[in-house]
């Protein structure tokens, strides 16, 4: 690729073909129900392999959700579960999700079709399989759920190995369960080429997050967050290992001709939370001050192989003990020490100069001990923060002009602390 | 004698362990005619407003003879926010119980793995033994407070005791000396044998559920309203005391069957045989409706209430569901909402 080729301030070329990857997942989605294949709804955080190694069609009713705010549906959506007397102040993911089932609406508008069977668990949250509960029930349909143990700050190795005995029970009973619903076997050799494409994809993944260290920073968020999408919806199928290799490829090209995303680089910013999906373009606000996102913990968490103890040969060779371990170390959920010090590696690995941290009233297990987090990071590692309140799916949680005024302020101070 | 602060917003916690190690276990309670200040530097103020006052009561400095923390699973709330009271709170003793939300074989299993580990943390922190013998003492007293409160609970059926009265009682076994907690029973026992039913035609019996309710204030608040609480699901109530424990089997064994198999909160799963419950209760006891309260940004009993609501109106049950803020002031803001149901009904 010539320098000339190479342009910046835009999403790589490679990331427009996500539109086509995730547009596959859809009809491999609608495919299944004419052929008469299982299906399966699972929370993010749900061991989807194992879905993808039974031949069980899954579908992620929060991608779905954020279709439907990228689409502009979400909040029509919302106010049809509220008026159904879900109050304002839950999840506004599950409440798409209930305004779109009641309206049976497309899948481009972020419907999702009666599933076979349902999977939640509470890696992420308590209240993902509270959403699962009430879908379940409305559609009649069978509901397995994982019950995974809180790792907390003074958690011992002896505890989070009796933890892990529970998940890994748990796997195998979801097992049988699939059995006994579909009649689907589980097959070792189709797991283990699963989770090798699983393991293919993450690293892809964080391939393309180690160029974002490079500054002046190869990619932003305009191909991330979207990006992060086949993780969660396709761990286990090879297209989208493709569509990364693509994305790397093209990243790599930039920082090999010293190209940014930015033409003009003057603050790398990280983003705790979850973006506003109704809002994407809010986030180009930034480049008007030169503030380029470069990492957030939400779409790395989800090339979920970052846990040392799981190696590519336990993934491979004890895929269900592997999971069980990674969904009790999701980046997402860590304890508060871990979050801490992980948030102080990242700063200083990705040269990040701030960090926005989103204050989600749809996200309640992600934004409790934010305060503490900005408190310790500026206090104890003298780390910028600057606390923005507002909702992943909900437009009315956002009051733009105000968060606009906030990070005005912050990178006035970041731009005082470059001069000194 | 020094004493154990729970931060649970079920009952999940096991007291038998905590009397078996020779401490008192004392359920922390909130306080809501104070605002949550220092625990709003903690916690975003959208989030569940009683364990932010719980934060705030234990900020601003727990009982002296405290001298450990256990914190159990109940919701999102407890377990995310047990390593901001980390954070925050200077004990040597912190330990986090994770209460498991299923109830089945596996779960049975780990809850045992877990209690086994709070026995063990207990022992090498305290420097006691927890012995087989006196976890069967203990369970054997909790039997019998447990006993005795269904018993008085029986009161409030006969219209002898009031729903605000029973309230404080169970309050007080949460909190005090085991023993201290026997004798007081057993002679409110006593008195309540002899003690004339309250005569009011208009009086509206319900059964009050939700999240859980720890202000005595506000029961006493809805008898003002017209209403008789003549039974209830929550955990400063029925869900404390509605079975007992085996005395025979194994105590760990028989702790853990005894948590999972009592009558669900709607933070295990599945959340929605609660209904069954409520409705259980709802027959025999014969309400005139169901009050069901969530407190402000309680995620649980938010999902719950359009079930609840669409089941009991099959059955031609009354039900109201009201958000409460977890503030007195704010009680009163309620009571055109409170007293339209007593109408109704």
């Amino acid at each position: 690729m010539s320098k000339a080729e190479i342009k910046s301030n835009k999403m790589l070329n490679a990331t427009m073909g996500l539109k086509n990857i995730m547009g596959r997942h859809f009809l491999a989605i609608e495919q299944a129900y004419r052929d008469g294949k299982p299906t399966a709804w699972a929370t993010s955080g749900s061991p989807v392999e194992i879905l993808y190694a039974m031949d069980v069609q899954p579908m992620l009713p929060e991608n779905s959700a954020t279709v439907s705010a990228a689409q502009k549906y979400s909040q029509n959506f919302i106010e049809m579960a509220e008026e159904e007397g879900y109050s304002y102040d839950l999840c506004s993911y599950f409440k798409t999700n209930v305004g779109a089932v009641k309206s049976e609406a497309d899948m481009i508008k972020g419907g999702t079709r009666k599933p076979t069977f349902m999977l939640s668990t509470d890696v992420i949250c308590d209240t993902h399989v509270n959403w699962f509960q009430v879908q379940a029930e409305r559609f009649n349909v069978p509901h397995f759920t994982i019950d995974v143990p809180h790792v907390v700050s003074n958690t011992n190795q002896r505890q989070y190995n009796y933890f892990k005995k529970y998940v890994v029970e748990q796997l195998y009973e979801f097992l049988d369960f699939i059995q006994e619903v579909t009649g689907h076997e589980y097959d070792e050799e189709r797991a283990r080429q699963i989770t090798q494409n699983s393991w293919d994809l993450s690293m892809v993944w964080q391939d393309i997050y180690e160029l974002r260290k490079v500054v002046p920073c190869p990619i932003s968020t305009r191909d991330t967050f979207g990006g992060l999408f086949p993780l969660f919806t396709m761990p286990g199928l090879k297209e989208p290992i493709r569509l990364y290799k693509k994305m790397y490829k093209e990243a790599k090209a930039r920082v090999d001709n010293g190209i940014g995303a930015l033409e003009q680089e003057n603050f790398r910013l990280m983003f705790e939370g979850i973006p506003f999906w109704y809002n994407l373009k809010y986030f180009g606000t930034l480049e008007r001050w030169g503030a380029i996102i470069v990492y957030e913990p939400y779409t790395y968490a989800f090339s979920k192989y970052m846990n040392p103890n799981v190696t590519k040969e336990m993934v491979l060779n004890q895929p269900i003990e592997a999971m069980a371990e990674l969904m009790l170390s999701f980046w997402y959920i860590y304890d508060f020490e871990t979050r801490v010090k992980k948030f102080e590696e990242t700063v200083r690995d990705w040269k990040i100069d701030g960090v926005l941290l989103h204050n989600n009233m749809s996200c309640r297990p992600n934004s409790c001990g934010l305060y503490d987090l900005k408190r310790k990071l500026m206090d104890e590692a003298d780390i910028p923060c600057l606390i923005i309140d507002a909702d992943m799916n909900d437009p009315r949680k956002l009051n733009e002009t105000q968060v606009t005024n906030q990070i005005e302020s912050f990178i006035e101070i970041l731009r005082q602390r470059k001069k000194k | 004698m020094k004493k154990i602060g729970i931060f649970d917003s079920g009952v999940e916690t096991p007291e038998e362990i905590i009397l078996a190690a020779g401490l008192i276990p004392y359920r922390l309670f909130g306080d809501p005619t104070i605002e949550p200040d220092k625990a709003n530097e903690h916690i975003p103020p959208t989030h569940c407003v009683w364990t932010r006052n719980l934060l705030e009561k234990a900020i601003k400095g727990l009982d002296e003879d405290i001298i450990g923390i256990i914190g159990t699973h109940g919701c999102d709330r407890t377990n995310r926010e047990f390593d901001i009271w980390l954070e925050c709170l200077n004990f040597d003793f912190m330990f986090f119980l994770n209460s498991p939300r299923k109830r089945d074989e596996s779960a049975l299993k780990f809850f045992i793995d877990d209690m086994k580990e709070l026995i063990t943390q207990l022992e090498d922190h305290f420097n006691v033994k927890i012995t087989t013998e006196k976890l069967r003492e203990s369970i054997k007293k909790m039997n019998n407070i447990r006993s005795l409160l269904k018993e008085i609970s029986e009161f409030r059926k006969k219209m002898i005791l009031k729903g605000s009265e029973f309230h404080a009682l169970v309050k007080l076994a949460q909190q005090q000396d085991k023993d201290e907690v026997v004798k007081i029973l057993e002679s409110k026992l006593e008195e309540f044998k002899t003690r004339n039913p309250f005569l009011d035609t208009n009086i509206k019996k319900v059964i009050l559920t939700g999240s859980d309710i720890d202000d005595t204030e506000f029961i006493k608040y809805l008898e003002e309203l017209g209403f008789h609480i003549i039974i209830d699901d929550l955990g400063v109530g029925t869900k404390y005391f509605w079975d007992l424990i085996d005395e025979n089997e194994e105590p760990i064994v028989a702790l853990a069957k005894y948590h999972l198999n009592k009558p669900i909160h709607s933070t295990k799963f599945p959340s929605y045989e609660r209904f069954e419950v409520i409705k259980k209760l709802a027959e025999i006891y014969e309400v005139d409706g169901i009050i069901n309260i969530a407190q402000k940004f309680c995620e649980p009993i938010l999902y719950d209430h359009p079930y609840m609501n669409k089941m009991f109106k099959n059955l031609e049950i009354p039900y109201l569901f009201v958000e409460v803020t977890y503030n007195r002031e704010s009680y009163k803001q309620l009571s055109t909402r409170f007293s339209a149901f007593a109408e109704i009904i």
